[in-house]
């Protein structure tokens, strides 16, 4: 059967060095039907890649079809044992996936997520005000890092003294997606990688973290998720030690690289287009538009990855069983078809239609989305009040094809 | 003519929504957008339609876009008593 075959390998890192390669998923939608991707010019060893808004959404809705737990969610492929030693709900299908979600989604409901609001304002004003006595620095160590890193851990029960040490072992995470090698040792890990969430030492430093504060927890509950957690029961059963770890580890992962992510690239959008953001100063009613277009705008998560259990057809093109299939939600996220003026900035853009950065619906639809609004308009809000103006330096990306990130920026207050 | 729902002939007319708790994940979008009609049920975490259960079709078609799930339909009209 013919196939497309992509002229870039999208699973190499290199492709997002210096952010979303625009000009390769615009080729990429255009292409009718879906594009088959030889990962490393191997055509035999590859994935077909879903650059569409319609079929995004697609995959997204249809877990039967397209699992998260017959396959890795990652491009790459790991064995049964390894993807059953780090299974979190993120890597199941309903209905297995529902019992286990609906053990924490009470707490984010966008209702439930009101009640941190005052703390997330009061973490954004502090980190400003800081960064507005220093009049400059790196934004996102000053800013775009500790405060979702805080407010996760507020949610969970993390003591304010371990932060640091969160962000320090989640960012090694991120780096298991990289090209960067490991150092399988670090931590004190005498696990194999394989059997490690992201490859990663740090995922075994979390598992040993998340195991002392539940102890802790088991013997002194508190009115914290942990607690919440450690107290649950699915079928009858509590948690096994493994489900509490991956459980954990999956919230302090999910709820601060991607915020971090926004948060970062909000800074580069008041660079680049500050007339947007003095619309915004000027009607705080464009807020949670505008907090909808730094999301479209910096897609954090570049793609998450189904495998199909029978054969179909998708966009067209037939998909045997088994065939990984990779939405990019980044690519969707600048659909013509869907987004009119697709790659301009626009704090009014309409809502519907939703954009995909926190996935395409359904029952992974990201279990933090009103908590990253929350977190997101407090900071827009606070910066638009403060009616700052910013130089940016140049933004380091995150060596990853995974997530959407950004290392380094200077930012100084004009 | 206007893809709008909420322009439609028929927008403001009153439709019934139903919940189907197996698909539904507690987001709580509905329960934002719709108070009046939807809620989180403390214990389970699903949304339950409270009061009437109706509302606005343009209304209706909203929040059944913004449910991330799928979980929310408009109920279908009853069938017409036959005459004896």
């Amino acid at each position: 059967m013919e196939r497309t075959v992509g002229a870039t390998d999208l699973a190499d890192p290199q492709v997002y060095a210096a952010g979303i390669p625009h000009g390769v998923f615009a080729e990429l939608r255009t292409r009718p039907g879906l594009t088959w991707n030889a990962i490393g010019g191997d055509i035999s060893d590859g994935f077909w890649s879903v650059s569409r808004h319609r079929d995004v959404v697609e995959v997204s809705r249809d877990p039967e079809t397209f699992s998260s737990a017959v396959g890795h969610i990652q491009i790459y492929d790991i064995d049964a044992d390894a993807l059953d030693a780090r299974a979190s709900m993120i890597d199941m299908d309903p209905p297995v996936h529902t019992r286990l979600r609906r053990l924490v989604s009470a707490a984010f409901t966008p209702r439930h997520v009101q009640s941190y609001a005052e703390a997330v304002r009061n973490r954004v004003r502090d980190s400003l005000d800081a960064f507005e006595a220093a009049g400059a620095g790196d934004w996102v160590a000053a800013v775009a890092k500790p405060i979702p890193i805080g407010v996760i851990c507020d949610i969970l029960g993390v003591p304010e003294q371990d932060h640091d040490y969160m962000i320090e072992l989640s960012d090694h995470l991120v780096a298991g997606t990289s090209s960067e090698p490991l150092d399988p040792g670090a931590y004190g890990n005498t696990t194999d990688l394989r059997l490690l969430p992201f490859n990663s030492p740090a995922a075994h430093a979390l598992n040993e973290y998340a195991h002392s504060l539940g102890e802790q927890r088991r013997r002194q509950p508190q009115d914290d998720l942990i607690t919440k957690l450690i107290e649950a029961e699915v079928d009858g059963e509590r948690l096994s030690d493994e489900e509490f770890a991956n459980f954990f580890r999956l919230m302090i992962f999910a709820g601060n690289e991607t915020t971090r992510s926004s948060m970062s690239h909000l800074a580069l959008h008041l660079a680049r287009f500050p007339e947007e953001f003095d619309r915004v100063r000027r009607d705080r009613s464009l807020i949670d538009s505008a907090v909808e277009e730094v999301i479209r705008y910096s897609s954090p998560i570049l793609y998450f990855r189904r495998t199909a259990t029978r054969d179909v057809v998708l966009a067209g093109t037939p998909v045997a069983k088994g065939e990984r299939v990779v939405m990019w939600y980044a690519a969707a996220n600048f659909d013509s078809d869907v987004f009119a003026d697709a790659e301009r900035f626009d704090v009014g853009r309409p809502t519907p239609p939703a954009n995909v950065a926190f996935g395409g619906g359904g029952a992974h639809f990201c279990l933090g989305a009103s908590l990253a609004r929350l977190e997101l308009s407090a900071l827009l809000d606070e910066i638009v009040s403060r009616d700052w103006s910013v130089d940016v330096g140049e933004a380091e990306y995150v060596d990853s094809n995974f997530v959407n990130g950004i290392e380094h920026l200077t930012v100084s207050l004009r | 003519m206007s893809d709008d729902p909420t322009q439609a002939a028929d927008a403001a007319d009153e439709v019934f929504v139903v919940v189907d708790a197996q698909t539904c994940i507690g987001v709580g979008q509905c329960e934002m957008l719709e108070p009046n009609v939807f809620a989180l049920d403390e214990d389970t975490d699903i949304a339950v339609i409270i009061g009437e259960g109706s509302l606005a079709r343009s209304r209706a078609v909203t929040v059944i876009d913004r449910c991330p799930s799928g979980a929310i339909s408009i109920a279908p009209p009853p069938s017409p008593t036959p005459s004896s």
